[in-house]
């Protein structure tokens, strides 16, 4: 970190001299492990951001920081009562969604940023209309545009409910009045891949600097291996599975016998 | 301590999982019974997926079988042609069950299908249980002994394909046990069970088979029945977790050791009238979750699961 801090302070410093906008990042780690223990992570991202030194804090402009999670598809399925029992009824297919997404600013922004810069997922659910082209849906049964509304909406409050998808005007710390800091919070449920990491400096409603980067998420350890080979091989999987669960109950039965004449 | 389980992709703590199988070893060892009609729902109930909760239960229920039809083995107490009857009906029965699973999955109607299927089979086994074991204590006070019918006749002894069972020393058809094991063979697929509760008393009765060789025949076809359930399974829904079936299978072990021994120094109808009552507990509790409107009546699930 020292040397990336110092770098941040000679980028401010140049900034400064030339009295442009600038943007720069850095994060502590470009890799997740998942290994047994693993319970989630908080991934902190910092930099710094120059605007205009004239200007008061509020006419400086915004951070904005959007993590993108690999993307998978998902079945939404609603439930309805049928004689009593509430039992999936209508179902809907989202193809590539992102599988985590979080999305951060240092200020409330205007829908209207979002909708220009067709930046955030959970934003487009505020609007009239929702701008679909973001995800492939196969709608099925469901025709009206309400219930298309009511089912995308569904979609967001249930991965927000699984700290996946978050989004704050909260998190992101500023200290020194042009050094940022922030820690992303990354629930033990994430799958694997590439992460794109995303940050913009906002002036005026319109972005000035943007910088990409991104991390994996890996699985490390005995778990990877299982993972890998029970997707893999899952015949010979299930057969080492059965053979050890055999061995068990053999050695159980034996170990037992004796102790029980001891 | 939590372990992250590979397959269900989800952390759990070890502890809650060690003592979840401890309990369901020893009710099991204390009253003979496989397990796998508690272990299934209670792993579903501390947030294993439904898919995993079958899969690996059908792989734990191998081991405890092994363990338990050893004993009868070495006493001659098992009847393997009867076995293999029962196992030629079971085989099919369980390739339709696991079948039947993976439609229900890609459907999305699997969780509300084991739910209505363990409530049934929760609610008479532990009515059943409890109404057996009532009378066996009312009995007891009022100091009257039970007379039991030695042989049963029925129409298994009518049906063509007649065979000479020698060790359970019988002259039925083969029809009957074929059908028995068809029927266990599809609820252990879907559910994840061993069947011993409903296949016991149909041997008994249905097949007029003698007691002593009962237990240990029908061991001796479940360790086969939910080992084939376990290579489905693992096959056709990817759903196993060794990591998880290896801590329920040392655990229930030693809890089983246990609760045979305990269930030597107790009363058995008290024990019945006791396991009868979680057993309906447990019954109205998943009752509860398909009759009361959930607080989200959507829900989704990652289509890379079924592949």
């Amino acid at each position: 970190m020292n040397l990336k801090s110092i770098i941040i302070i000679v980028t401010v410093y140049l900034s400064l001299i030339l009295n442009s906008n600038s943007l720069v990042i850095g994060s502590d780690e470009n890799e997740i492990l998942i290994d047994a223990n693993f319970s989630g992570k908080d991934l902190l991202v910092f930099g710094a951001f120059y605007a205009d030194p004239s200007q008061p804090r509020e006419k400086k402009g915004d951070i904005l920081i959007e993590v993108v999670g690999p993307k998978e598809d998902i079945v939404l399925r609603k439930k309805e009562s049928f004689l009593g029992f509430w039992l999936n009824a209508k179902s809907v297919k989202f193809r590539d969604v992102p599988s985590f997404y979080y999305l951060s600013s240092t200020s409330k922004l205007k829908d209207s940023f979002f909708e220009k810069n067709s930046i955030g997922l959970l934003e487009t659910n505020q609007l009239p209309e929702v701008n679909w082209s973001l995800i492939t849906t196969e709608w099925g049964t469901v025709s009206s545009d309400e219930e298309k509304q009511e089912f995308y909406e569904a979609l967001v409050r249930n991965k927000t409910y699984e700290n996946v998808f978050k989004q704050t005007s909260e998190e992101i710390e500023i200290l020194d009045g042009n050094l940022f800091k922030t820690n992303i919070p990354i629930p033990n449920t994430v799958p694997v891949g590439t992460y794109d990491v995303n940050l913009y400096l906002i002036l005026n409603n319109k972005i000035s600097k943007d910088y990409s980067y991104n991390f994996k998420v890996r699985r490390i350890g005995i778990e990877s291996i299982i993972f890998n080979f029970a997707n893999s091989f899952p015949l010979l999987y299930g057969f080492t599975s059965l053979v050890i669960a055999l061995i068990i109950g053999w050695i159980s039965a034996d170990l037992f016998r004796r102790f029980r004449k001891a | 301590m939590s372990i992250y389980l590979p397959i269900a992709e989800i952390s759990i703590n070890i502890f809650l999982l060690i003592s979840l199988g401890g309990v369901v070893g020893f009710l099991s060892g204390m009253f003979g019974l496989g397990g796998g009609f508690l272990m299934t729902p209670l792993l579903i109930f501390i947030g294993i997926p439904t898919n995993v909760a079958v899969a690996t239960s059908a792989n734990q229920i191998v081991a405890s079988s092994v363990s338990g039809a050893i004993g009868h083995w070495r006493q001659g107490l098992v009847d393997i042609k009867m076995g293999g009857v029962l196992l030629s009906g079971g085989i099919l029965g369980s390739i339709v069950g696991v079948k039947f699973f993976d439609y229900l999955s890609n459907i999305g109607q699997i969780d509300a299908v084991i739910s209505v299927l363990y409530f049934a089979l929760l609610f008479s086994i532990g009515a059943l249980m409890l109404i057996e074991s009532s009378q066996v204590i009312r009995d007891r006070i009022r100091k009257k002994t039970v007379k039991k019918k030695l042989h049963y006749h029925n129409w298994a002894h009518r049906l063509p394909f007649k065979t000479k069972f020698y060790t359970s020393k019988l002259y039925i058809s083969v029809i009957p046990p074929i059908i028995i094991g068809f029927v266990i063979g599809i609820l252990s697929g879907t559910m994840g069970i061993g069947g011993s509760f409903i296949l016991i008393p149909a041997m008994i009765y249905f097949l007029g088979m003698p007691t002593s060789k009962v237990i240990g025949t029908s061991l001796f076809q479940i360790i086969f029945i939910t080992a084939i359930v376990t290579l489905l399974h693992a096959t056709t829904t990817f759903a196993l977790d060794a990591v998880l079936a290896v801590i329920l299978i040392i655990s229930s072990v030693v809890g089983a050791q246990v609760g045979v021994i305990t269930a030597n120094k107790l009363r058995g109808e008290d024990l019945r009238a006791l396991l009868a009552i979680i057993v309906l507990v447990v019954a109205v509790q998943i009752a509860a979750e398909l009759f009361i409107q959930p607080d989200d009546v959507f829900n989704f699930s990652h289509m890379a699961n079924y592949k």
